[in-house]
Parts: C-alpha cells; structure tokens; sequence
C-alpha cells in the first residue's frame, strides 16, 4: 500500500542498508538544487555598492578573492548536501544531510568580515546547534518505535504507526536548521554581499521543508 | 498588527535563540504529555548479553573471518556484512584472556559491530557525518586565519 | 504500554525540558553556547534508549556532529568578540617540558592508536599528537595538517564505494576506511593541538 505525495519510488540506488530513491517530487527537488549549485559554482558574485542618499556619493565595498572563494566552497557544499538531503530515503541519514545544511549556511556567512554580520551568523549557528537536538531525538523515535530507519519500509505500511511526536521533533529539527519560519531575521544575513551564496541558505532552507513534508506523511 | 509585532521581535536576531528554545521546550512538554511510546521489539542490530564472556557486554560472538549473522535492513545488499563482528588487537587479546573486565574500558572496546555498521551498512551515515567535521573545520579554520 | 523505553524517555524528556527552559532565558552569549552543549547530551541520551547496537552507531555521528559545529562556533565567537590574543601556557610541569618524556609518551600513544585502528586508535594517535604539541611549543604547518585531512577524507570515500559496488574487495575496504578514518581524526585533533599552541607568551 503506497500511498504518498511523492508517488511510487521510480528508480533505487542501494548503499547498504539506506536507499536513495528517486520519485517524481523528489526529481524535481533534487533537479531544482543540481540547477542552481551549477549557477553558483558558474556565476560571478555580485559586488555591494554603498549609495548615500541625497547624492551623488558612491563606493563598492572590498571583497578579498579568498573570502569569494571560501564562500563559493560552502555554497557548493550545500548544494550538494541539499541534493543529498531530497534523494536519501533513510531518516537518520536526512538529518544528517540536513546537519550539514545548517554548518554550511553558517559558514557561507561566517567568512564576512563585518562585525553585524558575524554577530547574525553566530546566532544562527546558535538555533542550528540547537536545531539537531529535536532532529535527531527524532530519528531516534522513528528507529525505537518501528523498528526501521528506511523510508522504503515505512512507506509499505506494514511497520506500527510513527507517533506525532517523533514527527513534530523531524519537522522542528528541520525548521531550526533551514530557519524556515525566521526570513525577517535572515535579512539581517542578506546584507552580507555575494548573491548567488547567500540565496543559497534560502534556496536550501525551503527545499528541505518540501522534503520534511514528504517524510512526515509517511508512515 | 499582530504580524508587524511579531515580525519585529523575529527580526532581532538576539532573540532567535531564545524563540527556538521555547519552541523546543514546548514540544518536549508535549512529548511527556504524549507517553508512553510503544518500543517494537523487531530491532536491527539487537544486542546480547553474555555475562561469563571477558569482553561482556561488548561480546558480538564469532571468531574473526568467520562471517556472523548481523540483523541488518537489507542484507542483500550488504554480502559481506558479517566478517569482523569481533577482532582484538594483540595487547587486547593478551589483556581478555587475562582478565574479565576487558569489556569495561573503551580502550579495549571491540569496534567489529560498531566497524560493520558504520563502514558497510550504513556507511553513507558516515560519509556525511566525516564531511560535517571537515566542513567545520575548515570554517573554524579559515576564520582563525583571516580573523 | 509503559514499558522501560517509555520511563526512560520520559526522564530524558524532563532533563530536556530543564535544559531548553535554561536556554530560553539565557541571554550571555558564551552561556548560550555552553548550555547548548548541555542540551546535546539530550539528543544523545534518546539516541541510546534505542538499545541495540545500532544505537551505538548513531551515536557516534550525532556527537560528531555536535563537537564539529561547536568548535565552528566558538572560532565565530572569539572572532566577533575580537578575542585575538590568546595567550595559552603549556603545561607547567617541569619535568614534561624539559626531558624527552613528552615524546616518548607521544610516540607510545601514537603507535598503540595505529595498532588499534578505526576510531579508538585515531582518538588514541591524536591524544598522543596533542599531547605532544602541548608540551613542547611546537608549531606545526596547518596546510600541511589540512592536506592531510584531505586526502584521508578521499580514501574513506574510496572505501565506502569498493564497500558497495565491489563488495568482493570488502578488506582491502575496511582497511582504507580504517586508516582514513585514523588519519583523519588524528589530523583533526593536533589541528586542535596547534590552535591551542600558537601566541604564546
């Protein structure tokens, strides 16, 4: 009995005890995240230019290559740990892809050297740290409750049902790590320059939470 | 109003620690509230005990190179699951036979299981979980540098 | 239904709700951090009521985890707080800093972690590197250490894939994965060795 969002798993790549699978919303999420990685790993990163009101008073903030390239490293990691995080079809194995979203939208931010921005950044490291307690805490629940970690199984419908809690901690975990809810306190990160890697943290935030979403309806 | 006033005090990123952790805290009050949680007791990689063994409670059985049966997802998909559930250093074999308290120090703990799992069937946990510390680190790194 | 897991969970959930009620007031910023670190001890005591030997496995990558973004952490915090004069002391004992004894319990340590193999002898091999770093002012060259890191990162990748699609070759496997993984933790942990060592007075 498959009954999901995603619909039926089209394609199955087995490591071991966790599959990735491909279904068609996963495809898309996972298309979505390839696409712009391509975009941030090809494209030139903007440069800020400070205008002050009322005149003609210009000037373009310095940006080392270092920075840039640090920067486009973290950017590509995440990338690749958002793709990672939509194909994966075992829970303990998303959380930890979704970890590594969290370090590394830190880390695309970290490297600016502006003290408002350093400031914005260890916060949000802070709910990201916080953020695996509820997420992993989840998977745990999932794995005493039924049994099993794969997704594939739970699908089937077979395995006892997952209790809501469990679900709730997955979705919380998700939310403090991609700061889904928090966009009013990530503009405070907007202003650190570059735009094609801090559209990345955003980018990834929301492709995890279309893929918590599937997780949660299962079993 | 209500959502300028509350988009005011997310946009204070002093307080997001702070939100989150109520936020936390409420669930895990709701979590008490929910108990008890039934433990299926159709377990992978369940664990025995045998108490006159000197490596108890680390004891997974089997003599090395001699593949053991491992509870696993899909066994399948892992043929060599099996073959190093229990292998001891020297120092450590000469230390198990001379003592029963082997298994209570971590420095003897007999990784084989531990190996098997996060080497072979879940080896992609791994794979993650070693990228993570190379990505914090180099973060920790690169700021202590250019800081 | 309440059976064992269910008590456990619920002492787990109680100590999760002291600790998240700590964090909800703190308002330090180096206290936020530090009770963050309390609270992981949560997440990793519901991992272990799973019981089995795959509870033991999961630990391993949630502590990982937690200890790795940690250390990102506070580099963040001493940056923004603009603490950039460390001055750290070695140890004070006359007797490591001066004689030979550092080094050969160094090498001792190192050789028993490559014996052991796998993560106790990385964490074995690295508490020998620290040691020895901390004990004499020893600088090392972090490129070198970070190379280093590297490619015992891509050998543990090499071995998970002859682990899944050439599974024939599983101990040539294991072993790659083995030394991968002791490499890597060893580097990690003398980079932490260095951190520590450097602006000395």
């Amino acid at each position: 009995m498959i009954n999901l969002i995603g619909g039926v798993p089209l394609y199955v790549l087995e490591f071991g005890d966790e599959l990735v699978y491909f279904t068609p919303y996963t495809i898309t999420l996972f298309l979505l995240a390839l696409t712009f990685t391509v975009l941030v790993l090809i494209s030139r990163p903007e440069k800020q230019v400070d205008i002050a009101f009322g005149g003609d008073a210009y000037r373009t903030k310095e940006i080392s290559v270092s920075e840039m390239r640090f920067r486009r490293f973290m950017a590509i990691a995440c990338g690749l740990a958002t793709m990672g995080a939509m194909v994966t079809g075992d829970i303990f194995n998303f959380t930890l892809f979704t970890a590594m979203v969290g370090i590394t939208n830190v880390g695309i931010v970290a490297a600016v050297k502006s003290l408002h921005v350093q400031d914005a950044a260890y916060q949000y490291g802070l709910v990201a740290l916080a953020a695996t307690v509820p997420l992993f805490a989840g998977a745990a629940i999932y794995a005493a409750v039924t049994g099993s970690l794969s997704m594939i199984e739970l699908m089937k419908g077979t395995l006892p049902a997952v209790p809501l809690i469990a679900k709730g901690m997955l979705m919380l975990g998700v939310i403090g790590e991609g700061m889904a809810p928090f966009y009013a306190a990530k503009a405070e990160m907007f202003r650190a320059p570059g735009a094609p890697y801090v559209i990345m943290c955003s980018l990834s935030s929301l492709l995890l939470f279309l893929r918590v979403v599937e997780i949660v309806m299962l079993g | 109003m209500i959502i300028r006033r509350i988009s005011h005090i997310l946009c204070n990123y002093d307080n997001l620690t702070r939100l989150f952790a109520g936020a936390c805290l409420l669930l895990f009050i709701a979590g008490i509230l929910l108990l008890p949680l039934p433990y299926s007791e159709k377990q992978l990689y369940p664990k025995t005990f045998d108490r006159n063994s000197s490596l108890d409670p680390y004891d997974r059985g089997g003599p090395p190179f001699t593949q053991v049966t491992i509870v696993s997802q899909y066994p399948e998909n892992s043929p060599t699951a099996g073959l190093v559930t229990s292998y001891l250093t020297p120092f450590s074999l000469f230390l198990s036979q001379v003592t029963l308290h082997l298994g209570t120090t971590i420095v003897s703990h007999p990784g084989g299981i531990i190996d098997e799992i996060l080497y072979n069937t879940r080896g992609l946990d791994t794979v993650v979980e070693a990228t993570i510390l190379f990505i914090a680190f180099a973060i920790a790194s690169y700021i202590y540098r250019k800081g | 239904m309440w059976g064992q897991y269910s008590y456990g969970i619920l002492v787990v959930l109680v100590a999760g709700v002291i600790a998240f009620y700590a964090l909800a007031r703190e308002r330090d910023d180096l206290h936020k951090l530090l009770l963050l670190d309390l609270v992981e001890i949560v997440a990793i005591g519901i991992i272990a009521l799973l019981g089995t030997d795959l509870a033991e496995a999961l630990i391993l990558p949630g502590l990982t985890v937690g200890i790795a973004e940690l250390l990102a952490l506070s580099q963040i915090y001493c940056t923004k707080e603009g603490i950039c004069e460390r001055p750290v002391r070695g140890l004070n004992i006359e007797v490591i800093a001066k004689g030979d004894a550092p080094l050969i319990i160094s090498i001792f340590l190192i050789a028993y972690g490559i014996i052991l193999s796998g993560f106790t002898g990385g964490g074995v091999a690295g508490l020998g590197l620290i040691f020895l770093f901390i004990s004499r002012m020893y600088r090392e060259d972090i490129n070198l250490l970070e190379m280093a890191s590297g490619i015992s990162w891509a050998l543990w990748i090499f071995a998970f894939f002859v682990f899944m699609f050439l599974p024939q070759y599983w101990f040539i496997a294991l072993m790659g994965a083995a030394i991968g993984i002791l490499l890597k933790v060893t580097a990690k942990m003398s980079l932490v060795g260095t951190m520590w060592g450097e602006h000395r007075d």
